[in-house]
């Protein structure tokens, strides 16, 4: 069960309470209102459902969704 | 129990350039911090985790020793340069471990706890060696604790995380017998980096921009404590645990508000906050990781930053509109999170003013480590989160099944554990039930008080029920009349009326005003100056059922016509013809000309209710018409019930008549003694604004109970025959706040007298609330405990009841509430409503005045929520004098307010814009307000300063120019400016002007050195502190620099003059044992601008000229230097220690030759015989007198050099002493020892001021009693809670200028 772009984005605005279509693949997902917590919950999420090995400082470094996507194996 | 520490290792040399690291901003924060008090160990952070499992401590050590070599942020020393403070990366550091096997010990983790405790009170130096060291605990088989405590300017809360989690890895590692993996850390530099390209970018001056804005208007940090405090060296904690069951529904709740469980939290704190401070604008702090999107993620260091997150909470609001507008608020905080809470502070000029900008702290930590060494599990726990300047939430997510660990961390300068305590515990309730009610709900179901704080404050404290007969305020005057005929009931003047006769005259003029229409449920309108006619018109009234309407005679025709009109009282009783206009159609009837000897002189007949009107009082009315209050016999008659069995009079008292009766404490004046059989004095018109007169009339009357407001008592108690009124037993104070100084100097004055702290609002009949004032009474004087059958609310703006301790709006219920306001239904329902605690149809009053409630069941008034004043004991709305401006031709928009520009005096100021000439404005006011709310000046405006969002700024309204005064300027020439610029870099002050003196801008001795080092950088030329003193203003100092004139010996000089200007006699402070009175330059400032103050100082520092002989001849000395600034008296005179000493004998030279000594106070100063018997010091004792100059105790500094050093090291003034007058200090102290042991008191003339430093001491046989012999006066002493070297600390001054503030005012005599 990979983790696809589009699980990626809405997983993320759901965690944001933003429409999926509002998040920006090369934006700073932080003026969003990503923070520490949101970024743990994803990463929990994430790994639980999509068996995905990444730390939480992995993500936490550059917050974006065109960063994440090759640490999550999003193709 | 054994303890086997490492050998901490000499540090290896330095790696890389020499130069070291600069700070980042957020370190350089740190680094002030401690600089400002090195010894303080409050930036220690510590942690302590408990490892359960078996433990290998040399593999620990080693995993300690691999961990810190990988983290950067370990190594380093800290030193201060001419370039600021650099941080030197050293390449090999041993980690300080120590480890301690408690499994014998009784009870091993109380131990381990203490020496942690211990541990953490030990000031690290951040120079000398590595900041930061580990202990291990051995306290069972396989249980293990791990204590670990680092410098906040190197570490913060999520570098812990890194550090434990990797050193947890290495050790499992290690443990297996493997290498570890490659170190992860980033390094320090990579930090110094990151933060200089930030500072240097674009971003930094947009996010200076935005932090600018959103607090432009500087908003006031809100404070649970109700003040601030600078941090203190500890803090104190409480703990607790939000259960299981609330934590899981509000990580629900957050879900459903589509938040985090930490916005949650965070908008639970803004709304305790917000109902804690009574206040709607509340700016929380919240600690930032400060890391996300950065390279920092991976670097152990100091990066967090604290953000202020500004948040509206209003009652109509629901949960989940606040929750929104945390989410929202951080959101745009973070996009701004880079730049420092410091540098928002300097920007605001925050700083300069020692002001917060934040409220509580909210410290989220919503990560457990989730460490394991070598599979044993490990808990941490948090001991200490560095400095709390007010107070922290430190919140902690650990996965241990008992839900959330919520610490209160509380400055103990602000809170005992008593107040953290209850701020946690009503905390956690409010969570509990938020977690439980629906978030669409608006917040103002919600209440801030426990189940048991409400039932305290709201039935506890108003347990006042008592029965009472269904009386009027008249028929017990009358069945007294029947009881004591002959007894004296009034004297006026040379006139006295007994029962009888009083009676008698009252019914006579009753029948007339029956026959004229006066009955129950009528009005009569009364305008008799004080006199026999007076009382007899108003008993009159009474007895035909009327409500009487008072009238003051003085009032101007405009307002009387108005209150004439409005009122329709059926008629009008006056002295004579004339006194009334005749323009507002009600029947006059002048007293001097009327005839009732025809009517019957006993008790009229009249179908009188306790329900009807009793009297109606006009008070100022907002909207600019004054408003009449209707009081029912039935709430008067309990007001006087509850005074009589509170107060009992007998026919004995008498009873003073002096208040107007358009005020309604004339109410009880007149008519408690008629109801009890005493005599009633009624002072003649203008009596009661002469202190002097009064005072006679109370002594020569043998007056025995009377009232004051609290600003005309104070004038009455200066007033030299005030202390001859022996007969006064009762004095009783309403009207305006009392304070506590008027209580002190009564208890003094009148030490025979009670004094009786009243309030009440015209509204509720007089009083509802009574505070006897104790004789050594403090802080501010209660308004005290419900009367009979009546309850006092405190209510925040949800009108919900405020647990003690918080402020609110008092509310009023019970038997004394008015009526109502006459003929204004409207503004009667807006300020009488429902009362919700109560039975139905009860109605509570809501006063605007601020309160609260104390743990004792007592009322303290804080001010107003309004713009209604008191002046001198008077009630004034602004708004009717701002109407009555507006009402003027020629202006435009009026505003008025109260100012308090000079010292203690108040003003009324109106101030308007238009085409009007201000002194014309005044004038017209006379004759449509009454004298008291016309304002002392007219000011013209171009226009009203407003705030940034449109609203007047009241506090921006320039004070009006009575006088002359220097207007600011720019600096003069290069070298002013430099100075200029200093200062205010120094002080951090963003606008010091040339003129500004250093003092006075919250100037320390700590930053006098720092200032007069940056000037030696900066000009090249020497200054010494003392310098500072004689020019404190950057003008004088720049023209100091200019003459280059040998500054070195000024600061030691025999007259020290510390303020020179002000227009008061000067007050001499005298040198303690060490000789200087440097220690007293902390006075100047807090005495005001307006008190000269000079220091006296030993003959002999500069030189090595003889020492004189005797303590006689070396105070005839002072008397000499005294009289060359001052040449007579009156003098005043104050000496710490051996300055006492000094001072005494300086006041009985003075006396002697004649001069007047008005003030003579000592600093925990001892006379001679109770040192006599006593060994003087010798030198050893003389180092260790230096060291108490300098506010230290001696450890273990053998000899001069060493005391030098600790001076050097702790930034003491006292360092930058040449060497040889260190050495003439260390002679003068033991010399002054046996001069002082060798004096002969002879007697002062007069009172001494004492202050006790009265923490307990060594010498526990010294007392100030032993002065008694020398001084012919009382001994007034102050205890101060401090040893004697901390008498001269900032908290201590404060105090001793408190007191002595009162006494140093009035001009040069």
């Amino acid at each position: 069960m990979a983790l696809t772009l589009e699980t990626l984005r809405a997983d993320i605005a759901d965690a944001l309470g933003e429409d999926p279509a509002d998040i920006p693949v090369d934006e700073n997902l932080l003026d969003y209102g990503l923070d520490s917590v949101r970024i743990m919950a994803l990463l929990e999420r994430w790994r639980r459902d999509h068996g995905i090995d990444a730390s939480f400082a992995d993500l936490a470094e550059a917050p974006a969704v065109e960063a994440w996507a090759p640490l999550l194996g999003v193709g | 129990m054994t303890t086997a520490p490492t050998e901490a290792a000499p540090a290896s040399p330095e790696d890389g350039p020499g130069a070291g690291l600069p700070l980042t901003a957020a370190q350089s924060g740190m680094w002030y911090a401690q600089a400002l008090d090195p010894l303080s160990p409050a930036q220690n952070t510590a942690e302590c985790l408990e490892i359960a499992g078996p433990l290998d401590p040399e593999v620990f050590a080693a995993a300690l020793r691999h961990v810190t070599a990988e983290t950067d942020a370990l190594r380093v020393r800290v030193s201060d340069t001419p370039d600021g403070p650099r941080q030197h990366l050293l390449t090999e550091v041993a980690p300080p471990l120590s480890v301690h096997d408690l499994r014998g010990a009784a009870d091993p983790d109380a131990d381990a706890e203490a020496w942690m405790r211990a541990d953490l009170a030990e000031p690290c130096d951040l120079a000398a060696g590595p900041p930061f060291r580990h202990a291990l605990f051995r306290t069972g088989d396989e249980r293990w604790l791990w204590y670990q405590r680092i410098h906040h300017l190197v570490m913060d809360g999520y570098g812990y995380s890194l550090l434990v989690r990797r050193t947890a890895e290495v050790y499992s590692a290690l443990a297996r017998g493997e290498e570890p993996g490659p170190r992860a850390f980033g390094s320090l530099a990579a930090l110094v980096a990151q933060d200089e390209e930030y500072r240097a970018s674009e971003a930094y001056a947009a996010d200076a921009d935005h932090w600018r804005t959103a607090f432009a208007d500087r908003p006031e940090a809100p404070r649970l404590a109700g003040r601030g405090a600078l941090p203190s060296r500890t803090f104190l904690r409480t703990t607790a645990h939000l259960s299981p069951e609330a934590t899981e529904r509000l990580r629900e709740l957050a879900t459903t508000l589509r938040a985090t469980w930490p916005d949650v939290l965070i908008a639970a704190q803004a709304l305790y906050t917000s109902r804690a401070c009574d206040r709607a604008d509340v700016v929380l702090g919240l600690p930032m990781m400060g890391r996300l999107g950065s390279v920092a993620l991976r670097v152990p260091g100091m990066v967090m930053n604290v953000l202020p997150l500004r948040l509206s909470v209003t009652p109509g609001a629901t949960f989940a509109q606040l929750v929104r507008q945390v989410v929202l608020g951080i959101r745009e905080a973070r996009r701004h999170q880079r730049y420092r809470y410091e540098d928002i502070r300097r920007d605001l000029g925050l700083l300069g003013e020692a002001r917060g900008l934040v409220g509580p702290l909210v410290n989220v930590m919503p990560f457990d480590y989730g460490a394991e060494f070598a599979g044993a599990p490990a808990r941490a726990r948090n001991l200490s989160a560095g400095p709390v300047d007010d107070l922290t939430v430190n919140i902690y997510d650990r996965a241990d099944g008992r839900g959330l660990r919520i610490d209160h961390d509380g400055n103990p300068a602000l809170y005992d554990g008593a107040a953290l305590a209850r701020h946690q515990e009503r905390f956690l309730t409010l969570l509990e039930r938020l977690a439980t009610t629906d978030p669409q709900q608006p917040l103002a179901g919600h209440t801030i008080a426990t189940p048991d704080e409400h039932a305290l404050v709201i039935d506890e404290f108003n347990d006042t029920t008592h029965e009472v007969p269904p009386t009027t305020l008249i028929g017990p005057i009358e069945s007294r009349a029947a009881r004591t005929p002959d007894a004296t009931a009034l004297v006026f003047g040379t006139t006295a009326l007994t029962y009888r006769q009083l009676n008698a005259r009252a019914n006579r003029l009753a029948r007339h005003l029956q026959e004229r229409g006066a009955g129950p449920g009528k009005l009569v309108a009364v305008s008799v100056p004080r006199s026999v006619e007076l009382v007899v018109a108003l008993l009159a009234v009474l007895k035909s059922g009327a409500a009487y309407l008072p009238l003051d005679p003085d009032y101007p025709a405009q307002r009387l016509t108005y209150m004439l009109r409005d009122a329709a009282p059926v008629c009008a009783l006056t002295d004579h013809a004339g006194r009334l206009p005749s323009d507002a159609g009600t029947p006059l009837i002048a007293l001097d000309t009327l005839d009732v000897s025809g009517y019957l002189p006993v008790n009229p007949a009249r179908a009188l209710t306790p329900s009807h009107p009793a009297y109606v009082i006009y008070t100022s009315g907002s909207t600019g018409r004054p408003k009449g209050v209707v009081v029912s016999h039935r709430a008067i008659d309990n007001r006087l019930r509850w005074m009589q069995h509170a107060y009992p009079l007998d026919g004995r008292d008498r009873v003073l008549q002096k208040t107007p009766s358009s005020f309604d404490v004339s109410v009880w004046e007149f008519f408690w003694p008629l109801r009890e059989g005493a005599a009633l004095v009624v002072a003649e018109p203008g009596v009661h604004k002469d202190p002097v007169r009064l005072a006679r009339l109370i002594t020569e009357r043998s007056v025995t109970t009377c009232h004051f407001v609290p600003s005309m008592l104070q004038v009455f108690l200066a007033s030299p025959r005030a202390a001859g009124c022996g007969a006064l037993r009762q004095v009783f104070a309403s009207g305006e706040a009392l304070p506590r100084e008027t209580a002190t100097l009564f208890a003094r004055t009148l030490p025979g007298a009670a004094l009786h702290n009243l309030y009440g609002p015209t509204e509720a009949a007089v009083d509802v609330s009574y505070h006897a004032c104790a004789a050594d009474g403090d802080g501010p004087v209660p308004i005290g405990r419900p009367v009979w059958n009546t309850r006092l609310y405190v209510l925040d703006a949800a009108r919900q009841p405020c647990p003690p301790g918080v402020p609110g709006e008092l509310f009023l219920a019970g038997r004394q509430l008015a009526d109502g306001y006459l003929n204004r239904p409207e503004l009667t329902a807006e300020r009488f409503v429902d009362d919700p605690f109560g039975a139905p149809g009860d109605r509570m009053y809501r006063t605007g005045d601020l309160a609260r409630w104390t743990a004792e069941g007592e009322v303290e008034y804080l001010g107003r929520t309004d713009h209604q004043v008191k002046l001198r004991g008077q009630r004034i709305e602004l708004g009717e004098i701002e109407a009555a401006l507006t009402a003027r031709t020629g202006v435009d928009g009026a505003c008025a307010l109260v100012r308090e520009d000079g010292a203690g005096e108040q003003r009324l100021i109106g101030y308007v814009t238009g085409t009007a000439d201000p002194a014309a404005v005044r004038a017209e006011l006379t004759s449509a307000l009454p004298e008291h709310m016309v304002p002392a000046a007219v000011v013209v405006l171009d226009a009203f300063p407003l705030t940034p969002n449109g609203k007047l700024d009241r506090a921006a309204l320039p004070a009006p120019v009575f006088g002359g005064s220097g207007a600011a300027r720019r600096p003069a020439n290069a070298r002013e400016a430099t100075v200029t610029r200093l200062f205010a870099e120094v002080l951090g002050v963003a606008d010091a002007g040339p003129d500004d003196a250093f003092f006075d801008l919250g100037g320390t001795s700590l930053l006098a050195v720092r200032l007069v080092t940056r000037i030696r950088e900066e000009c090249g030329t020497e200054l010494t502190i003392g310098s500072l003193f004689e020019a404190p203003t950057p003008a004088a100092l720049a023209a100091r620099l200019a003459t280059a004139a040998p500054a070195a010996g000024d600061a030691l000089d025999v007259v020290l003059p510390l303020r020179t200007v002000g227009d008061r006699p000067p007050l001499f402070a005298f040198h303690p044992a060490g000789g200087l009175s440097w220690c007293y330059a902390g006075l100047s400032a807090r005495l005001g601008p307006d008190q000269p103050l000079y220091g006296i100082q030993a003959r002999g520092l500069l030189d090595d000229g003889p020492l004189p002989p005797d303590l006689e001849t070396q105070a005839a000395g002072y008397v000499r230097q005294l009289r060359e600034v001052r040449p007579h008296g009156p003098y005043r005179l104050l000496g710490w220690s051996v300055g006492g000493i000094l001072a005494h004998t300086v006041a009985v030279l003075l006396q002697e030759a004649g001069e007047e000594v008005e003030l003579l106070a000592l600093l925990d100063a001892f006379p001679a015989e109770q040192w006599r018997e006593r060994p003087a010091p010798e030198e050893g004792d003389a180092l260790t007198a230096v060291l108490r100059m300098a506010g230290f105790d001696r450890t273990d500094e053998r000899d001069r050099e060493d005391v030098l050093t600790t001076l050097r090291k702790a930034g003491s003034p006292l360092a930058g002493l040449s060497d040889h007058t260190l050495s003439r200090i260390v002679d003068i102290v033991p010399h002054h020892a046996r001069m002082m042991r060798a004096h002969r008191h002879r007697r002062f003339e007069g009172d001494v001021l004492f202050f006790t430093a009265a923490a307990p001491r060594p010498e526990d046989w010294l007392t100030r009693e032993a002065w008694r012999p020398h001084v012919s006066g009382r001994i007034v002493n102050h205890d101060l809670d401090c040893t004697h070297p901390q008498l001269m600390r900032e908290t201590q001054l404060d105090a001793i200028a408190a007191v002595l503030a009162p006494r140093l005012t009035g001009p040069a005599g």
